[in-house]
């Protein structure tokens, strides 16, 4: 185990060269995120501690760690969700396509339209199954009624449960199973067409099929998306992403090809930490 | 006396005592409940709703102080209704961190328990001084100030109820604040805020003092709001202290028909809240 160069590795260096890994995909994949240098403070409690770290586009990234690690913390810069609590602040760069999503006057609104976000506990809003995807459609777009109900279809289509509630589009988003909401949840997000989306834990609450569909659907959704997807499941991780980040007290311990983190990572912790020793 | 005998005996004394104290509170409110049918449902006739007050010695009903209620009830909350959901949701929407809630919850508090009589006093420097006269706006005025502090504290209660998740996934699709208020939260706590405008409506229902000092009363029938106005905690008021027998038969009809319209009010905001639990 090659400890002494494994923890300088992913994250020293903001961008990790991916031409020295073999990688199967052709071409090299660009950064839609560029994490660079990243602090996070909750108050005065320091949570983030330079982080580097890339999102390739149409790319799954997965996060892992133990619990309190900051994996949650740091996908909730991305879309600045943050911003809604005061005490909670974040320094460094966050570059989406080039441009600081953390500069002071970026709006917030269009930025959470072009980075969607799919929390642990799903939250269908209270009202019908057709309505929960249309009203923040119609907010971003004018179109017709016609152009709307295909909106909510396709929506409903990428996510997998289009079959589950094509007859019943006026019920309560509420009056789904578990795993139906956070599928809702998905397609809601989905329908917006953002070019990147965030899954927090999104499979936490959910029983193994539905997570099974959950997986299936990210395998299809980074053709178009660039996926960022924090997990405790290791094995989650190894089945959906293309690279993953392990997290440790705040810290980015390493990052690389998900295969290469799973196989031999560079890191002790990191392979401790996969092995199950703690966690 | 062995420890679960000691036990026992603790338990039978204990429960005792709760059921002494819960016959004694029921026993009161049966009694005050039960004189009321008694003295009140004899009297109760189609001409308590079709007259006007009489003189003494006279027939007569009680249409002048039912309209007159009616009027300043439904003032008083198209008044005290927007003032107060205006305020809950800063304090829960725009201003949860901000000092100002604070103080205005403090406040708020104050008034809510505030002796309705310095309402009333209160209105009656502000309005009636300087018009020289008694007038139904005044009595809708403070009735209002009674709703208003009911409102603030229901709506910023229910809406604090909603899940922060709810919240936070609707500003994740990038819906701006109001957005997000009127359509995520409002629909979550609708039936929350409707019980506590009915519980207000319970609650100025009831109130004299306040009236005693702004609308006055009216022993003829009167829409006008610029002249003084009946009402019928006022009528029951003037009429039970009165030495006429007649009049004192209408203050128990006029008490029972105030109690069991606050009695259907309180129902239907039972059933409201217990509907907003199971969705």
């Amino acid at each position: 185990m090659n400890s002494l160069a494994g923890i300088s590795h992913g994250v020293q260096s903001p961008a990790p060269t991916i031409a020295d890994r073999s990688i199967d995909d052709a071409g090299k994949p660009a950064a839609k995120i560029l994490i660079r240098n990243l602090n996070f403070y909750y108050g005065d409690n320091k949570a983030l501690k330079s982080i580097n770290v890339p999102l390739y586009e149409r790319k799954v990234t997965a996060f892992i760690g133990p619990s309190g690690c900051g994996k949650s913390t740091l996908l909730r810069i991305l879309n600045r969700i943050y911003s809604l609590y005061p005490h909670q602040r974040a320094e460094g760069d966050v570059l989406l396509d080039g441009a600081n999503i953390l500069d002071p006057g970026q709006d917030l609104n269009l930025l959470r339209a072009r980075i969607g976000m799919v929390f642990q506990k799903p939250t269908p809003f209270p009202m019908s199954i057709y309505e929960n995807i249309a009203f923040g459609v119609r907010l971003f777009e004018k179109l017709s009624r016609a152009e709307i109900d295909e909106r909510v279809q396709s929506a409903l289509r990428r996510a997998a449960i289009w079959d589950e509630v094509k007859d019943k589009l006026q019920a309560n988003g509420l009056s789904l199973s578990g795993g139906q909401q956070q599928r809702l949840c998905i397609a809601r997000t989905v329908a917006l067409r953002p070019e990147v989306i965030l899954l927090d834990e999104p499979c936490s609450a959910l029983d193994p099929i539905s997570t099974a569909k959950i997986e299936e659907l990210i395998d299809e959704l980074k053709d178009d998306y660039t996926i960022a997807i924090v997990t405790h499941n290791m094995q989650q991780a190894a089945r959906v992403s293309d690279y993953t980040a392990f997290m440790y007290l705040g810290e980015l311990v390493e990052f690389d090809t998900t295969s290469k983190m799973f196989t031999s990572p560079g890191d002790r912790r990191t392979q401790d930490y996969i092995t199950g020793r703690f966690g | 006396m062995d420890r679960y005998a000691w036990r026992r005996l603790r338990n039978s004394i204990v429960i005792t005592l709760s059921i002494g104290a819960t016959a004694l509170g029921l026993g009161w409110l049966i009694l005050i409940l039960g004189s009321l049918v008694y003295e009140g449902l004899s009297g109760l006739s189609l001409a308590v709703f079709t007259q006007m007050t009489p003189p003494p010695g006279a027939d007569g009903g009680l249409l002048n102080p039912i309209i007159g209620s009616l009027i300043l009830t439904v003032l008083a909350i198209l008044i005290g209704t927007p003032i107060g959901m205006l305020a809950g949701t800063y304090m829960a929407e725009y201003g949860k961190f901000a000092k100002l809630t604070v103080v205005v919850r403090f406040i708020n508090d104050i008034l809510l328990s505030a002796p309705s009589i310095v309402v009333g006093l209160f209105v009656y420097e502000i309005l009636v001084a300087p018009m020289g006269h008694f007038s139904g706006w005044a009595g809708a005025v403070a009735l209002a100030l009674i709703v208003i502090p009911v409102v603030v504290r229901t709506t910023e209660d229910m809406l604090s109820l909603v899940p922060k998740e709810l919240r936070e996934s609707a500003t994740a699709l990038g819906l701006p604040l109001a957005h997000v208020i009127r359509y995520v939260s409002y629909r979550a706590a609708l039936a929350g805020i409707i019980t506590g405008v009915l519980l207000a409506v319970a609650r100025i229902s009831g109130e004299t003092a306040p009236l005693l000092f702004t609308a006055l009363n009216n022993q003829f029938f009167s829409t006008n709001l610029n002249a003084p106005i009946s009402s019928l905690p006022v009528v029951i008021f003037q009429f039970a202290l009165s030495p006429y027998e007649d009049w004192q038969k209408l203050a128990w009809i006029g008490a029972l028909i105030i109690t069991f319209a606050v009695l259907a009010l309180s129902i239907t905001a039972r059933a409201l809240s217990a509907s907003r639990k199971s969705p």
